[in-house]
């Protein structure tokens, strides 16, 4: 049927006629590299996209920025609050003050005692001599103990109970409260308790907030994918027509979304670590007062690695949503 | 290979736009579809790519029956025909060469074979030197041939094509006719819509004449 051989010199497309079956559909690479050169097409035409207009694109990114790094600055501060108070929430100390005209032997009994129990770990004997010198060893107070005629403190146990399961008091306490020897029992377990439960809210709460500001971000990018598809609706129109698959003219408007992730989740990161470096003067200054018992923990290496890699995610899924939703509707078959 | 079996087109809003429309074009042929405006011709070739669904009938093209066609499989489809539109719809914002790939890059090529296979195209349109122009800066004339590089560029089998001279002086109409008949050379079926009748008639091939959606007439070269 096509022995008529091209006749033109102009006929530069093919070499000879190909027979119509072998020309039914275009011949198509199969496999990875076609995959990969199709992504790499698509990544870098919708970064190329974003990079035209770079305010408009650093725009949007700020504001998804800015709305990933306020929980993450949330989560850090809650972070550093557990890290100062956990040291007190593993406290299971009693501090036990005997009466101050309790004898030494007196002291020295009920730590025996106390040791002999199998709900209690440890016990710490201070005598008033050792007191005395603990407060000496603390700034400022040198000076007033030397005014002191005599030494007003009383014997000091230290009792650590085995550690409790659930919250309830140890059983020592109670004991301890009515040993006729003992002065004032010292256990501030209703205090710890609701300092957790103040830092339980604290932590769900920014969940939440974290939450609807992911689904902020999510908007944000389905908005700008949905302006960019309406924008290029010409486009998606000339794609679909000369064969363009649904995925084709899906994927670019899907890196988009990637991209705006990516940059926002490093904007978010500068946001975050600039607030880190701002604060840590003063907040160093503060932590001197408490010996530096406490250090500053800023964002952890892979925490801050996530964060990019989640708004990538979050971009993505934007994007999803408004190509799922616009694209049906722009271009009907 | 086109077939069209007593197909009718109905528009929703009531306007039959072609009426038990049966022909057929043979591999390799090459024929225009003539009319007045609104007697068929976009209607017909968008059947053809499955832009528009038959209201009755069958459309057969490559020996595919498009009745089942899934929509799922329209984009193979349209693979494997090449389509010319008035207006060209270039993407402006692309450079001629990235106009002209684009087929190749949905189909998945290498881009050394997209690189060999748009100068080529290119090539035989006579737009080589423009490839890194913007569509914007060239003349209408140069931006239609540009439309015809993206459309053969794939090497479809089939070739259509809607008023692709209709906004052309007659020189270069003339021209990009030949342009199509040489395409017909190498054994591609192309079917190309034109209301400028002395034109098709002198490219001497086969001809139907479209009116109110109806086939008038079936002209054949040398057959009459």
């Amino acid at each position: 049927m096509f022995a008529k051989k091209p006749t033109g010199n102009r006929l530069k497309v093919q070499a000879s006629p190909p027979r119509a079956a072998e020309r039914a559909t275009p011949r198509t690479r199969l496999g990875f590299s076609s995959w990969r050169d199709q992504h790499l097409y698509s990544l870098f035409s919708s970064l190329g996209r974003l990079l035209a207009k770079p305010w408009a694109t650093a725009l949007t990114a700020l504001v998804m920025g800015l709305a990933l790094a306020l929980p993450l600055l949330f989560l850090i501060l809650l972070d550093n609050a557990r890290g100062l108070s956990g040291g007190w929430q593993d406290a299971r100390e009693i501090t036990v003050f005997l009466k101050p005209d309790a004898p030494v032997d007196a002291a020295r009994q009920l730590a025996e005692a106390l040791r002999k129990r199998s709900d209690v770990a440890a016990v710490k004997q201070i005598t008033p001599e050792q007191g005395l010198e603990e407060f000496r060893q603390m700034s400022g107070f040198a000076d007033a103990l030397a005014v002191l005629q005599f030494n007003p403190l009383p014997q000091v146990l230290v009792v650590t109970p085995q550690e409790l399961r659930g919250s309830d008091d140890p059983a020592v306490l109670a004991e301890l409260r009515q040993q006729p020897s003992v002065d004032l029992v010292q256990y501030d377990a209703a205090w710890r308790r609701r300092l957790g439960a103040i830092l339980g809210l604290s932590q769900r709460s920014v969940l939440v907030l974290a939450g609807l500001l992911a689904m902020a971000t999510l908007l944000v990018v389905g908005n700008t994918v949905r302006m960019d598809i309406q924008s290029r609706a010409e486009e998606i129109a000339v794609m679909q027509l000369i064969g363009a698959s649904p995925g084709f003219v899906r994927r670019p408007f899907l890196y988009t979304g990637i991209w705006y992730g990516l940059f926002s989740g490093a904007f978010a990161l500068i946001v975050v670590f600039g607030v880190q470096w701002a604060l840590s003067h003063p907040v160093n200054q503060l932590l001197e007062s408490y010996d530096h018992r406490f250090a500053l923990r800023g964002l952890e290496p892979l925490a801050a690695l996530a964060v990019p890699v989640l708004s990538a995610v979050l971009g993505w899924l934007g994007a999803m949503l408004a190509t799922a939703r616009h694209l049906a509707e722009a271009h009907p078959d | 290979m086109i077939r069209f079996d007593q197909v009718t087109k109905r528009y929703a809003s009531g306007h039959e736009a072609v009426h038990d429309l049966s022909f057929e074009l043979a591999a390799g042929e090459m024929a225009f579809i003539t009319g007045h405006s609104g007697a068929g011709k976009s209607t017909m070739l968008k059947l053809i790519g499955l832009i528009e669904r038959p209201t009755r009938g069958h459309v057969t093209v490559n020996g595919q029956n498009l009745h089942g066609l899934r929509r799922g499989r329209i984009p193979e489809l349209r693979r494997g025909i090449g389509m010319v539109f008035q207006d060209h719809r270039l993407l402006m914002d692309r450079s001629v060469y990235d106009n002209v790939a684009l087929p190749l890059i949905i189909a998945g090529q290498s881009r050394e074979e997209i690189a060999r296979r748009v100068r080529a195209a290119l090539d035989k349109v006579g737009l080589l030197e423009r490839e890194r122009a913007e569509p914007v800066t060239l003349s209408t004339g140069e931006q239609q041939r540009v439309g015809i590089a993206r459309a053969i560029v794939a090497k479809p089998s089939v070739l259509i094509a809607d008023e692709p001279t209709g906004n052309l002086d007659p020189q270069l109409s003339a021209e990009i006719m030949q342009l199509f008949a040489d395409f017909q050379q190498v054994g591609t079926t192309v079917l190309v819509a034109s209301h400028d009748l002395p034109l098709v008639k002198r490219m001497g091939k086969r001809v139907l004449v479209l009116n109110q959606g109806r086939l008038l007439d079936d002209w054949r070269p040398g057959g009459g």
